[in-house]
């Protein structure tokens, strides 16, 4: 690194470690919470007494029978039993996505010596392991987006640029761990800053699916909501 | 686009209206979609027409609605006719598809005809 580039390099790192990562927290969380609210201002409670939510969810045989729900059923019918490889890939992608950063040692050592507060740590080669999960889930989505027919029909160059967001701070977190490159400081820097980007982007890009599922799938009613919902858009 | 689409015969004030009702939960829905393709095998048309994607919810509501949307309902005829097809030939509107993501597509779907309807674009059947 020459000189007059020097000065510009030890901003921007310090910046990226500093006041960005509390900017993009409060971004995600204000953000988050903004998004909550609207999705509810959508949708408005209303009496349903109706509607039974559920495929699986039979005519009752016998008078005292209410109706069991055959979750056998419900399963199959549901993406698990129409889709079980991407149902398996999916439900470990997204768990690991939220649960990895907040059980890495590297964020609670940060943690530690910020705040003097810390969560159970996974070892290092279990993060590690798990990280390798994460990015093949991600190799699962890409190929599916490089080569069916089904997925390529409704791509847009924007559904690259989320995935490659999403990837970034575990390729980025993997190659800090290993120290693959010379240089660490760029390494972990941009590591911290994807994971920003990507915290900042979950309210307002494609990511907010996030809130969208969660808030409407329990609230609203429909024959496939979770739980009991009593909102209707 | 950098050049102006010509949307003689369609008055845009009349589709832009429409969109504007429902505009915050059809853009933040839009937005929400994953592009996954998951929502396909719910649709017994798909199923049914060897699997073609034009047949599948998602496609269905990303090239009606999402163009719609898209173009501020600065949209011609040719767009209208191609909406036609896809939400009346390839969509009975039965409600029936599942999205994980808990979009409400059939919701989508409707609002594209009701645009479609208001200028005059709709399946023969219809006419009478
Ligand atoms: C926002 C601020 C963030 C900061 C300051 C930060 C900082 C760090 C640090 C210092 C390490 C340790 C690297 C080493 O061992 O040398 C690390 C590892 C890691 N981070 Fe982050 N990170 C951030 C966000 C994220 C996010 C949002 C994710 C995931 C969604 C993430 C996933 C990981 C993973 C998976 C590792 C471990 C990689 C491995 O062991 O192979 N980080 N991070
Ligand atoms: C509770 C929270 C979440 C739920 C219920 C959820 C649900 C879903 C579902 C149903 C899909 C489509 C199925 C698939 O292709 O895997 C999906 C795709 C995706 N999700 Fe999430 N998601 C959540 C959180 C997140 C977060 C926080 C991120 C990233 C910041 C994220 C990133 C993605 C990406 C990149 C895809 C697209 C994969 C592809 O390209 O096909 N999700 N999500
Ligand atoms: S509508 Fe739902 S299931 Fe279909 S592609 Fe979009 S997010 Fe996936
Ligand atoms: S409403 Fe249309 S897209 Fe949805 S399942 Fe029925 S025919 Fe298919």
């Amino acid at each position: 690194m020459d000189s007059s580039n020097s000065f510009f390099w030890t901003f921007a790192y310090d910046f990226i470690r500093g006041p960005m990562v509390w900017a993009a927290f409060i971004v995600f969380f204000a953000g988050t919470l903004f998004q909550v609210f609207r999705l509810l201002s959508f949708t408005k409670e209303q009496p349903i007494s109706k509607l039974t939510p559920g495929p699986g969810r039979f005519i009752p045989k016998k008078a005292d029978d209410k109706g069991k729900k055959d979750w056998v059923m419900w399963l199959k019918l549901s993406i698990a039993g129409v889709n079980p490889f991407m149902t398996i890939v999916s439900t470990i992608f997204h768990v690991l996505l939220i649960v990895m950063p907040i059980f890495v040692l590297g964020h609670n050592i940060l943690l530690d010596n910020s705040f003097g507060v810390s969560f159970f740590s996974l070892s290092e080669s279990v993060s590690d392991f798990l990280t390798i999960i994460v990015i093949l889930c991600v190799a699962v989505f890409l190929y599916r987006r490089l080569f069916l027919d089904r997925v390529k029909a409704i791509t847009t160059w924007s559904d690259y640029l989320f995935l490659s967001l999403a990837a970034a701070p575990f390729v980025t977190g993997f190659f800090a761990y290993h120290q693959v490159f010379e240089n660490y400081r760029l390494i972990i820097s941009l590591h911290i800053l994807s994971g920003e980007l990507m915290l900042m982007a979950v309210p307002f890009t494609k990511f907010v699916h996030m809130i969208y599922s969660v808030i409407i799938r329990l609230t609203v009613v429909s024959e496939y909501s979770l739980g009991r919902g009593n909102r209707t858009w | 686009m950098f050049w102006k689409q010509s949307t003689t015969g369609v008055n845009t004030k009349e589709v832009k209206a429409i969109l504007d009702e429902k505009k915050a939960k059809m853009k933040l829905s839009l937005k929400a979609c994953a592009h996954c393709t998951l929502c396909a095998e719910s649709c017994f048309l798909f199923m049914g027409r060897n699997k073609d994607p034009k047949y599948m919810p998602s496609y269905k509501f990303l090239n009606s609605v999402g163009v719609l949307y898209k173009k501020k309902g600065k949209v011609d005829r040719l767009d209208l006719g191609e909406m036609r097809d896809l939400i009346w030939e390839r969509c009975v509107l039965c409600t029936r598809c599942y999205c994980p993501v808990g979009i409400d597509i059939p919701d989508m779907i409707a609002l594209a005809r009701r645009v479609c309807r208001s200028q005059g674009v709709y399946p023969q059947y219809e006419r009478d």
